[in-house]
């Protein structure tokens, strides 16, 4: 008897995934790299949240949708800008740039359907950011909003609340390439660390 | 739990977007303003030795001039007139023939639209008669390109003309100028530390005496 129920409770835990609509929000702490770091925003921003709705396609696989938003700033020192051909300025640079990406996902638990506690995953995912960059010397500035390409890779973990259970914290990490060509600059590529919740919608 | 889950969650998200970091409101007075200057590549500014700056500011008020002279309006002169010196030009009176003419101005755009800079000069005959410095009948020409800047609100700008070479080309150009935006500009207390701005990036203006 004992042991049926631990097969029931077993088969429960493994089977949590299979056809359940999770929504998983977590805090983003975003890293400019490369020539995102190197051109316009080289300070890492605390300022964002990713959201995700997955769809447990089996235990192992699921795929879904994840939305964000994040805010980046940096303002620099006075310094002297050639603005034009015999034409020099003096001004303090602030940008400013908002991402609010869209990404289509699939997430792979290798342990999943196992009795693991902790469930480490790798995701990939495409889509598309919609970019907010402005830039202002001093107080006089410009913007412009873009869509860009973005392709996402992460790894992470899953741990439930309590054994078995299909709400849980989430920890992860994921590399953003995210491509943006105006301005002579050439992308806005970003490493993410993100801690979080998901939780089973019904 | 579910509920409260979804209600602490939503409380996150909404609290990280409101934190957004709004550019303008994390600057200081002073680093709001910007000072930009702009010159005639072609003129050789160790050839001019004197110099006459106009006593009275014009104040260009949505297009229409007038001239004043204000505490800072006189705080944005003697300026002007002590870094010329420093960079070993002479103040002479305006009938000493000087080689170079300098004006000051106050310029304002509180109606709806804009001043273009490329308009400010396309009407500076307007604020500065070419017969204040003897050259009746003279136009004005400037002989570079410079950004287009829409003033919005106020700025004060500091011109240098060519009045050597005016008789010989029968016009006036314009050679060097500087634009101030920002807060506090209108403030006599940084008429000094301003002007030096606009300098400290002209270091092409200077004489051999």
């Amino acid at each position: 008897m004992l042991a049926l129920l631990m097969i029931i409770t077993s088969v429960s835990a493994n089977a949590q995934q299979k056809g359940i609509l999770k929504l998983d929000l977590n805090y983003n702490y975003s890293i400019p790299s490369g020539a995102f770091k190197n051109d316009i925003i080289s300070n890492a921003s605390p300022r964002g949240v990713t959201g995700a709705l997955m769809y447990g396609i089996n235990n192992k696989w699921s795929a879904g949708l994840q939305f964000g938003y994040q805010d980046y700033y940096q303002k620099y020192p006075r310094a002297i800008y050639k603005t034009g051909n015999n034409e020099e300025t003096s001004a303090v640079l602030t940008n400013s740039v908002q991402t609010l990406p869209l990404i289509a996902k699939a997430t792979f638990k290798p342990l999943g359907g196992t009795s693991s506690f902790v469930q480490p995953y790798i995701s990939a995912g495409a889509g598309i950011s919609m970019i907010d960059f402005k830039q202002y010397l001093g107080a006089f500035g410009s913007s412009a909003t873009s869509g860009s390409f973005t392709a996402q890779a992460g790894a992470g973990i899953m741990v439930p609340f309590s054994k078995g259970g299909a709400s849980g914290f989430s920890l992860g990490a994921d590399y953003n390439y995210v491509s943006y060509n105006k301005f002579d600059y050439s992308n806005m590529n970003n490493l993410s660390l993100r801690a979080g919740i998901h939780f089973p919608l019904r | 739990m579910k509920r409260a889950l979804a209600v602490l969650a939503t409380a996150v998200v909404a609290a990280v977007v409101g934190c957004q970091k709004e550019p303008l409101g994390h600057l200081t007075p002073e680093e709001t303003r910007i000072y930009v200057t702009n010159h005639d590549s072609t003129a050789d500014f160790t050839t001019y030795k004197t110099y006459h700056l106009a006593d009275s500011v014009a104040i260009i008020d949505n297009g229409y001039a007038t001239k004043e002279l204000t505490a800072t309006d006189q705080a944005y002169i003697d300026a002007v007139n002590k870094y010329m010196q420093e960079r070993g030009y002479t103040k002479v009176a305006k009938d000493q023939n000087p080689d170079l003419g300098l004006t000051v101005n106050r310029i304002y755009q509180t109606t709806a639209g804009a001043i273009t800079y490329g308009d400010y000069y396309d009407y500076y005959g307007g604020y500065w008669d070419p017969y204040y410095w003897g050259y009746d009948g003279y136009g004005y020409y400037v002989p570079y390109a410079y950004s287009i800047y829409q003033i919005t609100e106020g700025a004060i700008s500091a011109d240098m003309l060519d009045l050597k070479d005016a008789s010989g080309s029968n016009k006036i150009s314009l050679v060097w100028n500087g634009l101030i935006r920002g807060e506090g500009i209108f403030n006599a207390s940084n008429a000094d530390a301003q002007v030096k701005a606009l300098f400290d990036l002209s270091a092409y203006i200077k004489t051999n005496n």
